[in-house]
């Protein structure tokens, strides 16, 4: 049975028959029906439920809100023949409907706007990094005082979570690495018969660039991501608010361990993948430039410097120390939502990437100052 | 009996941990029926059995006399616009605001036009007792009770017969508790809504619920109104009512 409203006068007052199911499905043919009737000017109504069938909050609302905006106030309007259960119904929606008010929309912020916010917002946050570098700082000098305090359990765990686990995967993609630079490589130097130059060149790339950018790539999408993720869900189960609680500071327990475990286990990674991609040169170096694998290595020995190692190594505890403080700050600045938890590992895989390429360029740069 | 809602005999076994040993009962329309029982009697377990969630290892629930459990997908998504559920914490959804999170069942269920939407919504916080404004916050932004309201705003959006409550009044202060209660009342009443919940507030047991159901061992021990489950000389259901007799006027 459909809703139908049903308007007629009796003794000079407008009188509302509602009859049929008002249900929230009819919402929609009621509110085109309420807005057919001609209210306008009227001063009383009466409505009469007698010939209804259902009534629901929905319905109701639509009608008395229909009757608010046709000027008819909450005296002016009387109620026969309802049932009850439907008086008492639409008596809670009249009582409640006075505090409904569709919710502002807050206005969209035009384009200008946007950019110019999500540029002071990055700006915001690159300067808060540098005074959580500083925290970090002073909790590490306090725990030099009190070593008692450290966590060397918590450390060796994610020592193996961030640098043993990561073998295979670094492993492999430095190895394949290899073998791709080489082939190019080894494609333009055949054409001036320059095969044996090769050695050098995947020597010097995979030591010093490939194996320390691609490591560091893969441990920030690997373990930075992981370490937001991991305390940034602590931070909505108000976890770390219980660690403080507790008298234990969240730098102490959280942010250290994962910083030093970090740090350790990048130079580590990168030495498998500098071995890896050699190897992968190697092999490519064989079958396609007929370099047999012992006048590689020997050619390696002759021309390799051990400060293009030394260099790729070194750079691995800095890009390490950039990948776990931007992890472990953008946990903690997680807000209590399951897509802030989303959007800041996202944030931390981005940074990092960005920050470590930076920092390998300054490096460059640096070291050629330097003449090395 | 009109049965909105029927348990038969459910077994429900985890491994070796049995929890249910043949829970059987039946809940008529318009009746508001609190389920207790000791932490670990598995009070939660059978809620989610009653809508959907977790399979019982054996027998029958029935919802508007379709069995849950031996529904098509489609008989069963039909059964769930026809319930709604508030969840012990709320369980809003995080990165949606208050008004969106009570939109969400009219958005999926309904083809409502959004200018017909929005002021529904503010009616449902209106209904529970939220201001206007509330709409445009995060549920993180929220204390545990105002989220629990928006909860309630959203499991009754689609005027549902039968409301489910996991610990409806936990996490309110009194007032706020009483409030609530009187709410559910009224609903119960206006909309002839059926309502099952799970609880452990006594003043909710005393003020609205018309039976109360004691879960025990695996099994319903005491199935009846208030008085006479008071009256039932099992030990726990002794102590559990026990503060409220040496208090008869308190609360």
């Amino acid at each position: 049975m459909a809703a139908s409203i049903d308007h007629t006068e009796e003794d000079g007052v407008s009188v509302l028959y509602l009859a049929g199911s008002w249900r929230l499905g009819a919402v929609p043919d009621i509110a085109a029906a309420l807005a057919r009737l001609r209210l306008e000017g009227r001063r009383h109504c009466v409505l009469d439920g007698s010939r209804l069938g259902e009534l629901d909050t929905a319905a109701s609302f639509t009608l008395l809100r229909h009757l608010a905006a046709a000027g008819l106030a909450r005296a002016a309007i009387a109620a026969r023949g309802f049932q009850p259960r439907h008086e008492r119904l639409l008596e809670l929606v009249r009582s409640r409907m006075d505090t409904v008010s569709a919710a502002p929309r807050a206005p969209r912020p035009g384009l200008l706007a946007r950019i110019g916010r999500a540029t002071a917002s990055i700006g915001a946050l690159l300067r808060t990094h540098t005074g959580f570098v500083g925290l970090v700082t002073l909790e590490a000098i306090a725990l030099l005082r009190r070593p008692r305090l450290f966590r060397l359990r918590e450390t060796v765990a994610q020592f193996e979570a961030a640098g043993l686990n990561a073998i295979p995967i670094v492993a492999l993609l430095t190895f394949l690495i290899g073998v791709v630079f080489t082939y190019i490589l080894g494609m333009q130097a055949q054409r001036y018969g320059a095969q044996i130059f090769v050695v050098d060149g995947v020597g010097l790339a995979v030591c010093r660039e490939l194996a320390p950018l691609l490591a560091a790539v893969i441990v920030a999408g690997r373990s930075g991501a992981a370490f937001t993720a991991q305390i940034g869900s602590m931070k909505v189960q108000e976890e770390i608010d219980a660690i403080r609680t507790l008298g234990l500071s969240p730098i102490h327990v959280l942010v250290i361990p994962r910083l030093l475990a970090l740090m350790a286990a990048l130079p580590l990674l990168v030495f498998v993948g500098s071995v890896a991609g050699i190897a992968g040169g190697m092999l490519v170096a064989a079958w396609q430039l007929d370099i047999p694998a012992a006048v590689f290595i020997d050619r390696l020995h002759a021309t390799l410097p051990l400060s293009a190692l030394v260099i790729g190594l070194a750079k691995a505890p800095v890009f390490a120390a950039f990948v776990a403080i931007i992890a472990c700050r953008m946990g903690l600045l997680v807000a209590r939502d399951a897509r802030s938890v989303g959007d800041n590992t996202t944030s931390t895989v981005v940074q990092s990437i960005c920050w470590m390429i930076v920092i390998d360029a300054a490096f460059a740069v640096a070291l050629q100052q330097m003449g090395i | 009996m009109d049965a909105v809602l029927s348990v038969e005999s459910v077994v429900t076994r985890f491994g070796a941990q049995a929890v249910h040993d043949g829970v059987s009962f039946a809940v008529g329309r318009g009746e508001v029926v609190a389920l207790i029982g000791a932490s670990g009697t598995g009070k939660s377990v059978l809620l989610k059995e009653l809508i959907g969630l977790i399979r019982p290892t054996a027998g029958t629930v029935r919802l508007f006399g379709e069995d849950v459990w031996a529904s098509p997908p489609e008989v069963l998504n039909a059964l769930r616009r026809r319930f709604g559920v508030l969840f012990q914490d709320g369980a809003l959804f995080s990165s949606l605001s208050v008004a969106e999170n009570v939109a969400v069942p009219f958005r999926e269920h309904t083809r409502l036009p959004a200018e017909l939407v929005a002021p529904l919504v503010g009616l449902k916080l209106a209904l529970v007792g939220l201001a206007a404004e509330t709409g445009t916050k995060r549920p993180a932004e929220l204390s545990g009770g105002m989220r629990k309201r928006v909860a309630l705003a959203r499991a009754l959006a689609l005027e549902p017969e039968l409301l489910f409550l996991d610990e409806p009044t936990a996490g309110l202060d009194p007032v706020g508790a009483r409030a609530f209660d009187e709410l559910v009342r009224v609903l119960s009443e206006g909309l002839g809504l059926t309502v099952f919940m799970v609880t452990h507030d006594l003043d909710l047991l005393f003020g609205i619920v018309d039976r109360v159901i004691v879960l025990a061992n695996g099994r319903v021990i005491a199935d009846g109104p208030i008085e006479e489950v008071m009256a039932h000389d099992d030990p726990w259901i002794q102590d559990y009512f026990q503060s409220r007799k040496e208090a008869p006027d308190g609360a």
